[in-house]
């Protein structure tokens, strides 16, 4: 035993059936809280979540856990602060410990135009909700005595904006509690089941193929991380994405000392300590599209010592284990959430480097969808067509790396 | 105080003795002391039970590490998770070595031993690595690339040909109950102790026994431990179902092997063979009836009892609801008890969790050896800023100077009533040339650029095929087959890459020659500039917008009219090499009129004053022509551009927002501010300065239509302000636009300066490189005789880098390439390094292979810098660009 061993959530397997009202494909965060939210807000529960590998395998475990929102426009502020605010109450919703845990999130810049976009990033998070101050390298440090404020000598730190709700959350939890409070609902969830092809009549999407036989719905949900494209194509749908992969690692485990998430935004890592007493570090995508979960040297590298530039306590840090996930980039680094044009086929993808933070909100809104057949009014913008419709939501320098 | 001697160790603030040959561990047992309390110890690296801190490094194998004289051991599991470091200070970083071979073999037992014998006698060469000898592989990377740690070094093993997997196989653990206890040993480990002289007291052998050793044979099945903190007897059970105590003071456990995979699973679709004890199939123990299965989380046979009745049933599921094997041994332990547990529950076999690096751990300092920071590019003026006192900043990616004066307003007023020096070298310059010149630009830029003409110039954007603005410059017209285009500082590097992707996607027959490390540039701007560069000898009518080749102040220059401050300006551009003085004659020169350098900062003011906008700054990645107020720099008459089928798409949807100028009172209000109208939010500011000379605060910014109409007065941050063009200052440009009548006789003397020869480039006393390069038709340049003393580098199909003092015209004349470039470009320099310095340069920072005959050209990254090699058999020539120069000493030398 030990003190972060699953002790709570019961998961229930059936037998699949020949048709649901709602067939959600991919058993990650997304898939799981969508039909986590069909049942405890709109009672729809003739729902299957059919799962190619086991439920969380794909990036909703891979990712490294950041709960922020601390986005560049409004658009994006707005909802992640509706995910911010949900993942705070939803271990007193779903009865099960996600630890989660508020650590404020720093981003330090160390350029004078590094400076004025935290400026700015403090202007905007404070109009829409989420709360972020723009922070002098005197109150970083207080912050995080951690920091070289100095940055090595070669980037010293001019300013940053500091996001005091920034949290993390166990990322298993979180999907096994989405899991549970749908299967005890009457939710099915079928792992080890690949969607192979989409059933249509016309153009209108009856059911999903998969590798077990076909299985017919009302509505096909696609919330596939990676092979997204591969699933729009069954549609007849380009979609505007891109998969890269994005790496991260942990040490061994240490005493709670590091209070804080901390991330540059020049030398690109970001630093914070789990539960479990691990230094957790990740960087930016890798520059080449792939859908390998191969770990490369240079990552590891390069990361580790941008990490110890600012952090340089790390360097005697023992590393235990490094890993990857794939990163659907849409073009202008937002998700895409709603309706595409095709009958009884919706989507949530393009989730980027900031999957996670959104799984309650994502899975709430894309319910709120299919129950309702109306876009609320939250992830209108996200929808799919606003590449079409040249309303895009730029917003590069949100992306960030986690 | 612990006293220390020749042969002692402090383990706990407290000094013990060790033998010659002890590694941490033997040294440990021998004083009695367990490095974590208990656990079966293995010996082989696979387990948790001997890990410490060690010299202020926690997790560290003591069973793998040698003993040496003053080290410091503190014990973990006693204390709980060790403590974060509290030394807060950087410190050094392992140094790199790489190592290219054909063969590497990893491990050194016999199966490794004969793969590696039987390797050399094929003729290959062979590196070995083995944890025996202090070689710990860490993972097996795309490359391939084999990372091993050392004590002395990381070593990145390049292997060509082909990796030998000979790891061997780790022991099982017992699961039973009791067996966190000190005391236990796995078979081999008893025979090593022992070897080691490690007095194990009385030895209860269950399973194989070990070899050298006399024990007792505690025959049957494996049932509990019994001891408090230590061993005291193992119970066994025998056929008949009876269970025997054996009283004792080790007990030896022989349960079988598991091959020591997690390399051979990593390494996916490498080269990669496994030999030896590692390729043997897995052999799955019976499944665990209780104990703890994985020590390193506490995780016991109950435990995934409850997790399976849970509804947890894949293997990687059970892994993360109990996190068994998610310890600083990986699972090294438990993963063939994890197994069989699940295969019993489940009646399927599953195999284990997927291999990650890394397999044997070493620190984040460690790992980071041969990494480098991306280096920040310096002007050919760096040096002059830095002794004028700027503050230095990093933007467009090129450390430029943000401020000189710490006089408020002191650089602008300069620019705006008299005159002043910017650096601008860091702008994308390139030339483009060929037949196919103008149909390239024509395709590519949204202005018709049949209508400039020679020795003209016009702004332009560049957009991407969506419509959105990528970046903006200048197309200056040499002649219709010939084109020098500019770009943004931060922009030039996609530019480039998109120029040159078109270009090869179109098959048009064009040369194109980079020129933005080759030629600095300096701008001379204010109301005076005219009367400055008639001192310095420049005194040609040339109108703005124009663009001529003229020597100024002793420089040869080509010298663009135009401006972006919005007075009066001359930019400059000319050899790197020459910046220098350059800089200087004209300071001295300029003294009488009161010339002063200027700063990004005065700059990014001045403009805004102008309403020139800044591509990055002002714009997002969905900026289009119309977005920006920029529609009358695209021509959509035209048959066709990039981007032209998306803008006349787009312009159909009705407009939504809107780069606009925006005025207020003082102060200025900050950049990021948010624009709100009737209370509602209606966008952001992204430029914003209080204008000296206008006394109120200028803006850009991004404000919402409302009803298809921008609104007139809104607030920023809360205080009032009022839409209006964005031509602040001197909307009409008359000011930029003057005609500046030559003056006859102006021409002063030019300045003595001190020679400041023998610094070499950003004081490294590395010196410039004498070089041209030329741009032609790749046969015709392969096929061009140059003269015997030139060296010659290739370094693309369509681009010679020549080392010699020849003249570029001379030069290009002998290439069969009437369209072919040339420039006379200074900003390499170089070492000039033995064979023995080169090889050492490169086993530190060279991850790629150098090319072993000689003479020999060879080009790529050391040290993240990008290098070029010229190898001869008495020396190698290190080339790099003298941007990085500080780097190449820094790094390299």
């Amino acid at each position: 035993m030990n003190e972060f061993m699953e002790r709570q959530v019961k998961l229930t397997w059936h037998e699949p059936k020949a048709s649901y009202d709602v067939v959600i494909v991919g058993g990650g965060g997304h898939g799981l809280s969508t039909a986590y939210h069909l049942a405890t807000r709109h009672g729809i529960t003739n729902v299957a979540v059919l799962e190619r590998k086991y439920i969380g395998g794909g990036n909703s475990g891979r990712n490294t856990t950041v709960i922020r929102a601390n986005y560049g426009i409004p658009e994006a502020v707005r909802f992640y602060q509706r995910s911010v605010e949900l993942y705070q109450r939803l271990e007193e919703e779903t009865g099960r410990w996600i630890m989660h845990e508020r650590k404020g999130l720093l981003w330090l810049a160390h350029t004078e135009a590094g400076v004025r976009a935290e400026r700015a990033r403090a202007r905007v998070n404070t109009a829409f909700g989420a709360e972020t101050l723009f922070v002098t390298p005197g109150e970083i440090k207080e912050i995080a005595p951690e920091v070289d404020l100095t940055g090595g000598g070669q980037w010293p730190v001019l300013g940053g904006s500091y996001h005091p709700q920034g949290a993390t959350a166990r990322h298993d939890r979180v999907n096994w509690a989405l899991a549970e409070g749908a299967m005890e609902r009457g939710v099915h969830i079928h792992q080890r089941t690949a969607v192979t092809d989409l059933l249509k009549e016309g153009d209108r999407v009856t059911g999903v193929m998969t590798d077990k036989g076909p299985i017919h719905a009302g509505a096909v949900v696609s919330a596939v991380g990676g092979h997204v494209t591969a699933l729009g194509r069954m549609a007849g749908l380009r979609l505007p994405i891109r998969t890269h992969p994005l790496q991260a690692f942990v040490t061994n485990h240490y005493a709670l000392d590091f209070h804080p998430i901390v991330a540059s935004m020049s030398l690109l890592f970001y630093a914070s300590q789990t539960a479990r007493g691990e230094m957790l570090i990740g960087a930016e995508i890798d520059p080449q599209p792939s859908y390998s979960y191969r770990s490369g040297h240079h990552f590891l590298q390069s990361c580790a010592f941008r990490a110890m530039t600012l952090l340089p306590f790390l360097r005697r840090l023992r590393i235990l284990r490094q890993w990857t996930g794939v990163c659907d980039m849409s073009p202008d680094y937002s998700p895409i959430m709603g309706k595409t044009g095709v009958e009884n086929f919706y989507i949530t993808t393009g989730w980027g480097t900031w999957g996670f933070k959104a799984i309650p909100a994502g899975g709430e809104q894309m319910a709120e969808l299919i129950a309702t057949g109306e876009t609320p009014e939250l992830i209108a913008p996200f929808a799919l067509d606003r590449f079409a419709r040249d309303r895009t939501l730029a917003d590069r320098g949100s992306a960030g790396t986690h | 105080m612990p006293t220390q001697s020749q042969s002692s160790l402090i383990v706990d603030d407290e000094p013990i003795h060790f033998d010659p040959g002890d590694t941490l561990l033997t040294a440990l047992l021998k004083a009695d002391r367990h490095p974590t309390g208990g656990g079966c110890l293995c010996l082989g690296g696979d387990c948790p039970h001997c890990v410490a801190t060690v010299d202020g490094v926690a997790y560290v194998r003591t069973c793998q590490t040698p003993a040496r004289p003053g080290m410091t051991v503190e014990r973990e599991n006693i204390r709980g998770y060790p403590a974060l470091p509290a030394d807060r200070r950087p410190g050094p970083v392992a140094p790199a070595q790489n190592l290219h071979c054909d063969v590497v073999v990893i491990g050194q037992g016999q199966a490794g031993r004969t793969a590696a014998a039987d390797a050399r006698a094929d003729g290959k060469t062979v590196i070995t690595l083995d944890a025996q000898a202090g070689q710990e592989v860490i993972g097996i990377y795309p490359g391939p690339l084999v990372v091993a740690r050392t004590d002395a070094a990381t070593l990145h093993v390049h292997p060509r040909d082909e990796i030998v997997i000979a790891t061997g196989a780790a022991e099982t653990q017992p699961v039973a109950p009791g067996n966190q206890l000190a005391g236990i040993v796995t078979a081999r480990a008893a025979d090593e102790l022992a070897a080691a002289g490690v007095n194990l007291g009385k030895v209860v052998a269950v399973g194989a026994p070990p070899e050298t050793i006399d024990v007792e044979h505690a025959s049957g099945e494996l049932i509990r431990f019994e001891g408090d903190a230590r061993v005291t007897a193992v119970i066994v059970r025998d056929e008949a179902g009876v269970e025997r105590r054996h009283a004792c003071d080790t007990v030896a456990v022989g349960l079988g092997f598991y091959p020591r995979d997690m390399l051979a699973r990593m390494s996916g679709d490498f080269p990669v063979r496994v030999v030896g004890d590692a390729a043997t199939e897995a052999r799955i123990p019976p499944c665990p009836l209780a104990g703890t299965v994985c020590h390193c989380t506490g995780v016991a046979v109950e435990d995934l009892d409850f997790i399976w009745a849970q509804g947890f049933h894949e293997m990687e599921l059970v892994k993360r609801a109990t996190l068994a094997g998610t310890g600083t041994c990986q699972g090294g332990a438990c993963i063939p008890h994890l197994r069989s547990f699940l295969a019993d529950r489940g009646a399927e076999l599953q195999p284990a969790f997927t291999a990650r690096p890394v397999t044997r751990q070493l620190t984040i300092g460690e790992v980071s050896a041969g990494a480098f920071h991306r280096p920040t590019p310096r002007t050919p003026l760096d040096d002059i800023h830095r002794e004028l006192g700027a503050q230095m900043d990093r933007m467009g990616g090129w450390w430029r100077p943000w401020q000189y004066s710490q006089v408020p307003d002191e650089e602008y007023w300069a620019v705006r009533t008299g005159v002043s020096l910017g650096d601008v070298s860091t702008l994308g310059k390139m030339q483009v040339s060929g037949p196919d010149a103008q149909e390239l630009l024509e395709r590519l830029y949204p202005t018709k650029v049949s209508t400039i003409k020679p020795g003209r110039s016009r702004y332009v954007l560049l957009l991407n095929e969506a419509g959105y603005v990528l970046d903006d410059g200048l197309i200056c017209c040499d002649s219709a087959s010939r084109y020098t285009l500019t770009f943004t500082s931060g922009g030039s590097t996609t530019a480039e890459l998109w120029v040159r992707d078109w270009a090869d996607s179109w098959g048009l027959d064009v040369r194109i020659l980079n020129q933005t490390m080759a030629l600095a540039a300096i701008n001379v701007t204010g109301p005076r500039a005219g009367e400055l560069l008639a001192r310095a000898g420049f005194q040609a009518p040339l109108p703005y917008m124009g663009h001529t080749e003229a020597t100024v102040a002793g420089v040869t220059c080509r010298v663009f009219r135009l401006s972006f401050t919005g007075e009066l300006s001359y930019e400059l551009h000319h050899a790197a090499a020459e910046a220098d003085i350059l800089w200087r004659r004209l300071m001295a020169l300029g003294a009488e009129l009161g010339v002063k350098p200027h700063g990004l900062q005065a700059l990014t003011r001045l403009r805004l004053e102008k309403g020139h906008i800044l591509i990055g700054q002002d714009t997002d990645y969905d900026a289009t022509p119309r977005r920006i107020n920029h529609e009358w720099a695209v021509k959509l008459d035209k048959p066709d551009f990039v981007g032209r089928r998306a803008v006349i798409r787009t312009n159909k949807i009705p407009l939504d927002r809107q780069l606009v100028g925006l005025e207020t009172a003082l102060p200025a209000p900050q950049e990021g501010d948010l624009i709100y109208c009737d209370g509602q939010y209606a966008g952001y500011i992204t430029s914003s300065s209080p204008s000296p000379v206008l006394g109120k605060a200028v803006m850009l910014g991004w404000l919402e239509l409302f009803d298809g109409q921008l609104p007139d007065a809104v607030t920023v941050n809360g205080r009032p302000a009022r839409r209006v063009p964005p031509h602040f200052y001197d909307p009409d440009s008359r000011r930029a636009r003057i005609e500046v009548t030559p003056r006859a006789n102006a021409a002063q003397p030019l300045p003595e300066l001190t020679p400041r020869s023998g610094r070499g480039v950003h004081g490294t006393g590395l010196a410039r490189l004498a070089a041209t390069r030329i741009v032609a038709r790749p046969a015709a340049l392969s096929s061009a005789a140059w003269p015997d003393d030139l060296i010659v580098l290739p370094v693309a199909p369509d681009e010679a880098l020549l080392l010699g003092r020849n003249a570029p015209d001379e030069l290009v004349a002998r290439v069969g390439d009437p369209h072919a470039l040339a420039i006379g470009d200074t900003s390499f320099v170089a070492a000039e390094l033995t064979p023995e310095a080169a090889e050492a340069i490169f086993q530190r920072t060279c991850e790629w292979e150098i090319p072993p005959d000689r003479p020999a050209f060879a080009q790529g990254a050391l040290a993240d810098i990008p290098v070029k090699l010229w190898l001869e058999a008495e020396r190698v020539l290190l080339i790099a660009p003298a941007p990085f120069a500080t780097d190449v000493v820094e790094r390299l030398l």
